[in-house]
């Protein structure tokens, strides 16, 4: 087990920059999860972590040495890859084993070790055969046996349940929390998906085009997005932005309605900013009054658990997210007040969050 | 929706004998024209040949032509020069094809790193595929000769060979000049075949190896190895049989000689023909060499096959 620096990190390829200036460390048995739309240099980061990318610049340091140089054999290191990348000429047992053989492992040393792992794993019945006979879980499961078999520093996992069907990836995902929660090994996983990146995260790193835009435990990425990027990233459906400037004391939208400015927050007259309103915290409530807007219905989305709904408010489509019932009928009016300690309020010009 | 019952009725067929031998007949109709070209171009010459074999026909003798039995595989049987160009024709099949394929799989690996410039030496490399046989024949055939070509002076330089002399004129050593002509105008076949079964292999296999500890002949050995087995395999077998039945080099560039020491069994089938004349006794060595091929191409699928069902 093993604590994990990254230091100033930069990558260029050829002379396009994907990575500028990373800095993260990872502590001992820690989950984090790096976290981005797709492009945007995760997967990077992670294989220059493993050693399959050269680093342009920065260092990147496990327990304490530096690994720049050092081959990825040598890093104690294992990887999961969103193909799996089991090899296909192997048997489950001898595509575990691998690379304890490479290692030269004793062979009763391996034995045992390939039989705690597919336990662990649920893979006893599957060892003698060939990853073309498995299922997409299984062969998913398969790769984290070889990962785990070698009791490695840490684990790398690059969006590892991409290729699994919705149902297949809930399952998977609770199982890897469970693993992580049984192993305690360091793990850095890499995904598009915020709700994988949520659900499990000691701590998220958010990314976008290369930067890293905010990093901080699940609840505090959702409850205090640190610009505009995050705030529409995290959380589903995605938070309403809503333009305006700040006129005597409220914020005026670009449709000429006011909304009141949250406590705590300081804006300068005129100042540009945008308002992040989450689905879920826009109330409908049952008779226009002070503070409430009237909106009528564009659209309703039932989800079954709760409900989107649809209304054209404050100059653009705004979505609301219910857990009532027949709260709302298309082309009806509907009455709703925002929850002003839950508002969001970033600075228009730079993206970043005031207050 | 209306349902149009199959072809047989289950409450019995109340067709007439005609209607039955139209539908028997339909699907052999709509085939006619693939079958008729199959056997007028395939078959009808393969089965003329064949007869050659059994008759006297030499093209100068105006009374050539009758059926003659075994009279040539016995012929065949007692002829020394027959079986020396058996000899010489596995030399010349399993030579070429180990070398051109260890040349072209080594060819294929390198090509299959990027580099600046790589389309370019592909391109390059794949050239002499694009050569007539019979010109680089002859281009071959003038670089082993001392007067015009330079390679009798390095390996002279090199002191493999004594004085710089033709080795297509040295009986010990003849065979060679075909051989490395037929290297090097083969080489871009695997190269080709090999470079695509490379480029099919995922690349995160190989990022896998080396994080579980694989160097690179580790690597080369349990992943690259499995995945081209099959194109080798293949291509091998192919190759085999192509190069067995090919002859052009070696007419070109030796004619057999010298003292037949580079006569393969196909170009004395050529010789029989074209130079003696005699289409029935060349159509008998044909008609060997034929059953032999087969023999070898059966034993590869078989060996393909049970390796396929042990995997
Ligand atoms: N080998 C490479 N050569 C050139 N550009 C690359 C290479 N690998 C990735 N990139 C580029 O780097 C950026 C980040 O890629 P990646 O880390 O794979 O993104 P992510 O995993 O976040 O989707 C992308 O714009 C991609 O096109
Ligand atoms: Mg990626």
């Amino acid at each position: 087990m093993a604590s994990i620096t990254i230091q100033s990190i930069t990558k260029t390829f050829g002379t396009v920059p994907v990575l500028h200036d990373i800095d993260l460390s990872i502590a001992d048995g820690e989950f984090v999860v790096l976290v981005g739309p797709s492009g945007c240099g995760k997967s990077t980061l992670l294989r220059m972590i493993a050693g399959l990318e050269d680093i342009t610049g920065g260092e990147i340091r496990i327990d304490g040495r530096r690994i720049n140089e050092v081959a990825p054999k040598d890093r104690d290191i294992a990887m999961v890859f969103q193909s799996y990348a089991l090899y296909p000429h192997m048997t489950v047992a001898d595509n575990m084993s691998y690379s304890l053989k490479l290692r030269k492992t004793a062979r009763e040393r391996i034995a045992e070790a390939v039989g705690a792992a597919a336990g662990k794993l649920g893979l006893d019945p599957l060892l003698e055969r060939r990853p073309k006979a498995l299922s997409g879980g299984q062969r998913q499961r398969v790769a984290m046996g070889r990962a785990i078999v070698r009791h490695p520093k840490a684990f790398l996992f690059d969006e590892p349940l991409s290729n699994l069907d919705a149902r297949l990836r809930e399952q998977m995902r609770a199982e890897i929390k469970r693993l992580h929660k049984a192993i305690g090994a360091t793990s850095v996983y890499v995904t598009h998906d915020q709700i994988e990146a949520m659900t499990l995260a000691d701590r998220i790193v958010a990314m976008h085009g290369g930067i890293i835009q905010q990093v901080g435990n699940p609840l505090d990425l959702y409850d205090r997005p640190a610009n505009l990027f995050v705030a529409g990233f995290i959380g589903s459906p995605a938070m309403n932005f809503v333009d305006g400037h700040c006129r005597s004391g409220a914020i005026e939208t670009d449709d000429g309605s006011r909304i009141a400015v949250p406590g705590g927050i300081d804006l300068a007259e005129g100042q540009a900013v945008t308002v992040g309103i989450r689905p879920e915290h826009v109330r409908i409530v049952a008779g226009s009054g002070a503070g409430s807007y009237t909106a009528r219905v564009d659209l309703v989305e039932p989800t079954g658990f709760g409900t989107i709904v649809h209304v054209r408010l404050l100059g653009q489509d705004l979505k609301i997210y219910t857990l009532e019932r027949g709260a709302a009928e298309v082309g009806e009016p509907l009455h709703i007040a925002l929850d002003g300690d839950r508002l969001h309020v970033f600075d228009r010009e730079t993206t970043n969050r005031i207050g | 929706m209306t349902f149009y019952p199959a072809a047989a009725p289950p409450d019995g067929d109340r067709r007439t004998a005609k209607q039955k031998i139209a539908a028997y007949l339909e699907p052999w109709l709509y085939s006619a024209p693939v079958l008729i070209l199959i056997v007028a171009i395939m078959l009808v010459p393969l089965a003329l040949g064949i007869s050659y074999a059994f008759r006297d026909i030499r093209l100068l003798n105006p009374f050539s032509g009758a059926f003659v039995g075994l009279k040539h595989f016995r012929e065949l049987a007692g002829d020394g020069a027959f079986r020396g160009a058996l000899v010489n024709t596995l030399w010349w099949t399993f030579s070429s094809v180990i070398l051109q394929f260890l040349f072209g799989l080594i060819l294929a690996l390198l090509l299959n790193r990027p580099f600046r410039g790589r389309a370019l030496a592909q391109a390059l490399c794949f050239l002499p595929w694009a050569v007539p046989s019979f010109l680089s024949g002859l281009d071959w055939a003038w670089m082993f000769n001392p007067v015009v070509g330079p390679i009798p002076h390095w390996l002279y330089a090199l002191g493999i060979l004594s004085e710089p002399s033709n080795i297509l004129s040295d009986p010990e050593t003849a065979m060679w000049g075909p051989i490395v002509a037929n290297v090097w105008w083969g080489i871009p076949f695997f190269a080709i075949t090999m470079l695509a079964a490379l480029q099919a292999i995922p690349k995160d296999l190989y990022e896998a190896a080396e994080i579980d500890g694989a160097g690179p002949i580790e690597r080369f050995r349990s992943i690259t190895v499995p995945f081209l087995a099959p194109t080798m395999a293949i291509s091998i077998l192919l190759r085999t049989v192509w190069i067995a039945n090919f002859a052009d080099l070696i007419i070109v560039m030796t004619n057999g000689g010298p003292a037949d020491r580079t006569q393969i069994v196909a170009s004395y089938i050529f010789t029989q023909a074209f130079r003696r004349l005699d289409f029935g006794y060349a159509s008998a060595i044909a008609l060997v060499l034929l059953v032999l091929l087969l023999a070898y191409s059966m034993l590869i699928v078989v060996l393909r096959q049970t390796m396929l069902t042990r995997h």
